[in-house]
């Protein structure tokens, strides 16, 4: 047998010095645990994106309110599917609810998780949809009719009296949806902030940077989503929804730029003995991701571009301002994406020792590969899909009998 | 005139929905929570006596000192001596209960684990550079594992 296949065989993934616990064959959190962040962050993002219209009253945004408050939704459903793939056993999902844990970081997850989507997500869309459940269930029929009828609890009260209600209660989740989105997505940063030996995580920003980052992807997403409906339902696009959200991308975008620079800086004058290590991952081993996907095409062009249309609205052309702002929006998208593999990945591909690193190589089938990975991914979209459908009509009777009352 | 106060409709509806779901969860839980679970912490106190009665694949230096007494004297006067038998040759439970079924067979992969040049081992630690040193020879043909400070 040749000697460079025997070295192969005894240290197949290593350079330099590797514990023995780090000799594993691929990271212990692999891509599922990239997409639990991102997808979280998504979930977090999009809230914002909606709760601009009803906390901040921004009412050119209307249009995609109810846009921003599904594809929460359709992602937050995902939230938890990579971090089940992951752990394997999904017959055991329930036992985290049976026997929870008041003191362990990870597990406060489920408490977060489970406030967000039944506190905050879910009833806010109940207050906010009531009054068309009830139109829709007197006038839907079959399958369709009896999911409305169920949705609306029984409650068929539509008096001006109730839905005045219904918009203030709305309006308080949204208040207290706020913070708790901030929450959820700040638990996230919290996990790899509060990794003090990890200089590539253990920093009091990562929570910080992780909900900027969030909230930039999830406005990102909304734009997105805005657009492929609006084409796909040939409806014209509302140029000036279009672009406010735009001018909020650009501004959540810079102070995201802001923030996760500041990170670095801090990162390189403040990590003395780790900082030879965290040099070589930037210029070496997380080059692309890194430098050109996060930082150049992830942020700098996006900037670029959503500056240009901030500083020279008036004289681009509509349909060269649309192209822009979807272009912005998937290289955010993208550039997010690859910040959270950056985080989740990079951390794990140095060993303690700092002298040492290992390796990833990303298997294509198999519970953690790149198959398992897109189909996670895809789900949230599926979903978001059939609920466009079902919730999302060109026209709710809600609206429509707004129409009428104006 | 009624001035009763009334609650309103959705209020009601959700909280006799959310006293459903609390109280669904309630008894699902009384159910499904394991009886050992908390006994010593946020775990089942079962598991321990599970994990201790699942089958050893390592049966432990003394067993294996038991048959082959030479060779644990052998390796007893060398710098070899803290390593436990299993570490290179693999678990031998299997082994010690039926001596038809033999230990895995070894490959130099073994020695280089711990003595390919890496400038992070100590300087007193014996390394080599598998590239410079012999290539293409298999360790034992110059060194015993047993002893490794005797020449052949």
């Amino acid at each position: 047998m040749d000697v460079t296949n025997v070295v192969v065989e005894a240290m197949p993934h290593f350079e330099g010095y590797v514990y023995p616990n780090e000799a594993t064959l691929e990271p212990l959190w692999s891509v599922l645990i990239v997409l639990y962040p991102y997808i979280t962050g998504l979930v977090a993002g999009a809230f914002i994106m909606a709760s601009l219209v009803r906390v901040f009253r921004v009412k050119a945004l209307e249009p995609v309110y109810r846009l921003s408050l599904l594809t929460a939704m359709s992602f937050m459903l995902c939230a938890t599917l990579p971090l089940l793939i992951h752990l394997g056993h999904p017959e055991r999902c329930y036992e985290i609810m049976m026997t929870p844990h008041l003191t362990s970081p990870m597990a406060i997850f489920g408490f977060v998780y489970a406030w967000y989507l039944m506190a905050v997500l879910l009833l806010e869309l109940w207050f906010d949809y009531r009054l068309d459940f009830v139109r829709w269930s007197k006038t839907e029929k079959g399958f369709k009719g009896l999911l409305y009828r169920i949705l609306t609890v029984g409650v068929t009260d539509e008096s001006v009296g109730a839905v005045a209600l219904d918009h203030k209660l709305s309006w308080i989740i949204s208040i207290v949806g706020i913070p708790s989105a901030f929450l959820l997505h700040g638990y996230v940063g919290f996990i790899f902030g509060s990794i003090k030996a990890n200089p590539w995580w253990g920093n009091v920003l990562m929570p910080i940077i992780f909900i900027l980052s969030a909230i930039v992807s999830g406005i990102a997403l909304c734009v997105i989503h805005y657009m492929i409906v609006s084409w796909v339902r040939r409806k014209p696009i509302d140029m000036r929804c279009l672009d406010i959200m735009g001018m909020f991308l650009f501004y959540a975008l810079v102070v995201d730029a802001t923030i996760e620079t500041l990170d670095w800086v801090h990162r390189i004058y403040s990590k003395e003995e780790d900082f030879a290590v965290i040099q070589q991952m930037a210029r070496e081993k997380l080059f692309f991701s890194l430098n050109i996907g996060q930082a150049l095409c992830g942020t700098l062009l996006p900037l670029l571009m959503l500056g240009a249309t901030q500083l020279a609205r008036k004289r681009i052309p509509d349909i060269v301002r649309k192209r822009m702002y979807l272009a912005s929006g998937m290289l955010i998208v993208l550039g997010v994406l690859a910040m959270r593999w950056n985080v989740v990945i990079g951390g794990q591909l140095f060993s303690k020792s700092l002298r040492g690193f290992m390796s990833y190589k990303m298997e294509f089938t198999g519970m953690e590969g790149l198959l398992m990975g897109g189909a996670v991914l895809a789900l949230p979209f599926v979903i978001f899909v059939v609920m466009v459908k079902l919730f999302l009509p060109e026209k709710s009777p809600a609206q429509a009998a707004e129409a009428v009352t104006i | 005139m009624n001035t009763r106060f009334k609650l309103p409709p959705q209020i009601v509806r959700l909280v006799l929905l959310t006293v459903g779901i609390v109280g669904s969860y309630l008894i699902a839980r009384a159910f499904l929570t394991p009886s050992s679970f908390g006994q010593y912490g946020w775990y089942r106190g079962d598991a321990l006596m599970e994990a201790a009665s699942h089958p050893r694949t390592f049966a432990g230096k003394p067993a294996c000192t038991e048959c082959h007494e030479e060779q644990a004297k052998q390796l007893a006067k060398f710098n070899h001596q803290s390593l436990s038998c299993e570490v290179c040759h693999g678990p031998g439970q299997a082994h010690v209960e039926n001596f038809d079924v033999k230990l895995p067979v070894l490959t130099h992969g073994h020695c280089l684990r711990c003595h390919e040049k890496n400038p992070s081992r100590p300087h007193w630690h014996k390394q080599i550079s598998s590239r410079e040193h012999f290539p293409g020879d298999k360790c034992i043909e110059c060194h015993k594992p047993h002893a490794p400070s005797e020449v052949p």
